[in-house]
């Protein structure tokens, strides 16, 4: 009988992909089968009836198969989350210089009365945001998102739920703080460049558009 | 019943978890151990059971190793990490909020 256990399982693995966690996985659940069979057996059950019920409390494998191939997470392994934890501080501590930059030419232009040399700290504060909100993009996309399973209990779909939205709400944040770096940057830089201060506050509108585009962009997608 | 596997579904990652507090334990053992708390009402199909173990094994909360049984076939162990311990208590407290909510709501 435990040939024909070993058989059926046999059978069920025909699809499996053929690596190590799938035999490692035929292997534990051959040993478990055959234990509660003859558990079964010493309780008083027929071979047929002890055989059958094993069978049956095996359920549908081919869901398994899948994790066998692909990685399924169930929260951010601690490494991923390290990691982003990392790329966020360097982002704040890159803003932070940034504004540092700014101050000091902008102080430097006033005393020396130099508007380029305000200018150009300017252009260097700005050169400087760009690597860290590639980062927070960056680091708001690696993941992989939450694998969908076939049966989903409520519980599985609350978390996969609060998971996208926390991911979404991280892509969003991201966008608006381009957009308003970009902003900001664009305003000094044309204002300077073209003196023209009594119309360029027209940007923020701008802005403000370009923001307002963007959550429309994220709402129509989610739908 | 289909309420209590739906929910026991839900929750197959934590049951494992507070199994595997006290001592490690295999597949079968886990299953027996659930049957027997509760008076043969549940049982887990062991699809479920096995593809919870490689996301908790996955996840870092759990780690596995092959018994040494000399006769028939190896049993594979599994035994919960600090990590584990840690994440049991958060579902733990959790759950209980989620409980106290539910329970408010179908009063």
């Amino acid at each position: 009988m435990q040939e024909k256990i070993r058989n059926h399982i046999n059978e069920l693995f025909a699809e499996a992909p053929k690596t190590r966690k799938a035999m490692d996985l035929k292997e534990e659940m051959t040993q478990n089968t055959i234990e509660k069979y003859e558990d079964l057996i010493r309780e008083g059950y027929s071979e047929e009836d002890a055989f059958q019920n094993v069978i049956h409390s095996i359920g549908d494998v081919t869901e398994l198969f899948q994790d066998l191939e692909e990685r399924n997470l169930l929260t951010l392994p601690e490494k991923d989350r390290q990691k982003k934890a990392l790329l966020t501080a360097i982002s704040v501590g890159l803003y932070i210089l940034a504004g540092v930059a700014f101050v000091y030419f902008q102080f430097i232009a006033t005393v020396s009365y130099n508007d380029e040399l305000g200018l150009l700290g300017l252009v260097i504060a700005g050169a400087i945001c760009i690597p860290p909100t590639c980062m927070l993009v960056y680091a708001a996309n690696m993941y992989p998102n939450y694998q969908k399973r076939k049966e989903e209990s409520l519980v599985e779909l609350y978390k996969e739920a609060r998971y996208s939205s926390n991911q979404e709400k991280a892509i969003k944040r991201s966008v608006s703080v381009i957009i308003w770096t970009i902003i900001l940057v664009s305003y000094f830089i044309i204002s300077f460049a073209t003196d023209a201060w009594y119309i360029t506050w027209v940007i923020f509108l701008i802005g403000a558009c370009a923001q307002a585009v963007s959550e429309l962009i994220f709402s129509i997608k989610r739908h | 019943m289909s309420i209590t596997s739906d929910i026991l579904r839900g929750h197959t990652e934590a049951i494992i978890l507070s199994h595997l507090l006290e001592t490690d334990s295999y597949g079968y053992q886990i299953n027996k151990d659930i049957m027997k708390k509760t008076d043969n009402r549940c049982e887990l199909k062991e699809a479920t059971l096995y593809s919870a173990f490689r996301r908790l094994e996955q996840a870092g909360y759990i780690r596995t190793y092959w018994g040494d049984e000399t006769v028939g076939a190896r049993r594979r162990y599994y035994s919960i990490t600090e990590e584990g311990r840690r994440a049991y208590q958060v579902y733990r407290q959790e759950w209980e909020e989620a409980k106290a909510a539910i329970d408010q709501l179908l009063k």
